[in-house]
């Protein structure tokens, strides 16, 4: 097995790097959780109460004081199907975006593919979605809501939530090694996107000819697309806007790995 | 040829430094000053308000190693040494030059990489040795060896931050020593440590050599080079001052 370091070249073995490395990611996310967790008063309840309060808050002001139709499904639910594929958008975009800085002190003294560490941060975020997606079950329970058959395309949406999230977050992450400021970017995306994205109302409440503009926001098909097949909204599916999604999102993705690789080889030297 | 483990032809790393920036590191600047003067990278000479300092770190630096040779690395401070480890261990691109690396790289550049100060003992084991590049059922299988070499046994399940210094640096390289890798690179980790575990650490470093294995060791313990390798490499100033065998070399460099 022989390995090649050229000056100017990209290496060859970096993919097969990745799968040999790849309990690391399982590492990586356990030693956030672990750490997350350890002295904290309330513990894993953090994962559900911050979503619980932001679904309270957005009921209240979108719900009764903004009185923006719901088509017949209870606003809670409405709100917190669109509420936790954002959450894990926010989250993990924070998190992946912050990553390869705070890890700082491995990047200059161990090799591995530093594509493990966005990565495994946007794993990290992907457990809290699970405990609150828990959470939502429990909330479809209250409201004697059954899902439609629909449900079952909605590990695609999952997956599509995840890309979206890889795809921003390693933007942030690359650029974030060179230019500190970058950090502040996030919040405001994070505060900007939760009101444009269709988290506290319907997109059908968009005019119709802005649509399929509004459909960029790769949020905005993730989150139709959870509300479609977890509430099977009478409105239907957007079908088009979830296409010009799975595009941005794709777009995304594929700039992201791009980027990231590119700007990779000097993270040890500018960190 | 074919007994090479690693051959490293002309190679050359470049550092810009001593930037006189403007103002600041951030995008907001780069945004502001390419408003400001679009035109000025086009422009020749006249006022560049920033100045660039290149240093090589590294120039022109080739040698090989055969398997099973242990080759002290030696050299005054900023001579390119951690450079050439770094580069080696892949975590730095060289600027020129090609290696060819056969077999496996252990590099040990630090104790203790990616120790989390929440975390226990037991836990970092964990962490380092995945970060290292063990498997979990690896270290499960070595845990207690570890352990033991350690010699932290009865605090391993409390936060590290409650570690002396020296227990931090002995269960770092505890976790270390217990790498099975073709090639171990090791950069000055025993400069920390009390005389007991130097001792153990050079012992244990011995113990690899001795398997067969290739061993790069960067030191200015001279003693401890003299005693582990045969073979010595001076780098000067980012270059291959001088490479034969270890009493020659470390003897000009106490002369020079």
């Amino acid at each position: 097995m022989e390995l090649v370091i050229e000056a100017g070249q990209t290496e060859r073995q970096y993919w097969r790097d990745l799968w040999r490395y790849r309990e690391l990611f399982y590492f990586l996310a356990w030693r956030d959780l672990l750490v997350r967790y350890k002295q904290t008063l309330v513990g894993v309840s953090w994962a559900l109460i911050r979503p619980l309060l932001t679904m309270i808050v957005l009921t209240i002001v979108f719900g009764k004081l903004g009185k923006m139709p719901s088509g017949g499904i209870p606003y809670p639910l409405l709100v917190f199907c669109g509420l936790l594929p954002w959450s894990f958008f926010s989250n993990a975009l924070s998190e992946s975006g912050n990553s390869v800085v705070a890890n700082a002190n491995l990047i200059s003294k161990v090799y591995f593919p530093r594509l493990v560490i966005v990565i495994s941060s946007v794993i990290t975020s992907f457990v809290d979605f699970l405990i609150s997606g828990a959470f939502l079950l429990i909330l479809m329970a209250w409201y004697r809501y059954l899902p439609p058959v629909a449900v079952l395309s909605l590990p695609f949406f999952v997956l599509m939530a995840l890309s979206a999230a890889f795809g921003v977050g390693l933007w942030i992450a690359a650029l974030m090694v060179e230019y500190r400021d970058v950090r502040f970017v996030v919040p405001f995306i994070v505060q900007f996107g939760l009101y444009i994205s269709p988290v506290g109302f319907q997109s059908g409440v968009v005019p119709p000819r802005f649509r399929l503009l509004y459909a960029l926001n790769p949020m905005v098909g993730i989150i139709d697309g959870f509300r479609w097949s977890l509430l099977g909204a009478r409105s239907g599916m957007y079908w088009p806007g979830l296409v010009v999604g799975f595009i941005s999102v794709s777009a995304l993705v594929a700039s992201g790995i791009w980027y990231f690789r590119k700007t990779e080889r000097t993270f040890a030297d500018v960190i | 040829m074919s007994n090479h483990v690693i051959t490293i032809q002309d190679l050359g790393k470049r550092y810009t430094i001593g930037r006189q920036r403007t103002n600041g590191d951030g995008m907001r600047h780069l945004i502001e000053g390419a408003l400001r003067d679009p035109l000025g990278r086009l422009r020749s000479g006249g006022r560049r308000k920033l100045q660039q300092v290149d240093i090589w770190a590294l120039k022109d630096v080739c040698f090989h190693i055969d398997q099973g040779e242990v080759v002290g690395i030696i050299g005054s401070n900023g001579a390119g040494k951690s450079t050439l480890l770094k580069i080696l261990s892949r975590i730095t691109a060289p600027t020129k030059g090609r290696i060819c690396i056969n077999g496996r790289i252990a590099s040990l550049l630090e104790a203790g990489t990616g120790f989390h100060q929440e975390l226990t003992g037991r836990e970092n084991i964990f962490l380092n040795g995945a970060i290292l590049g063990m498997s979990r059922a690896e270290i499960i299988r070595k845990f207690d060896e570890i352990v033991e070499f350690s010699g932290v046994e009865e605090f391993i399940d409390t936060p590290v931050k409650r570690y002396s210094s020296g227990m931090y640096v002995r269960l770092g390289f505890a976790v270390a020593a217990h790498l099975e890798p073709e090639i171990l690179i090791v950069d000055e980790v025993l400069a920390v440590g009390d005389a007991a575990f130097q001792k153990k650490c050079l012992g244990k470093i011995g113990n690899f050599a001795q398997s067969g294995r290739t061993v790069l060791f960067v030191s200015h313990n001279m003693e401890a080079i003299r005693t582990l390798c045969q073979r010595a490499v001076w780098l000067k100033n980012g270059r291959l001052h001088k490479d034969g065998r270890v009493d020659d070399v470390v003897g000009e460099y106490f002369n020079g």
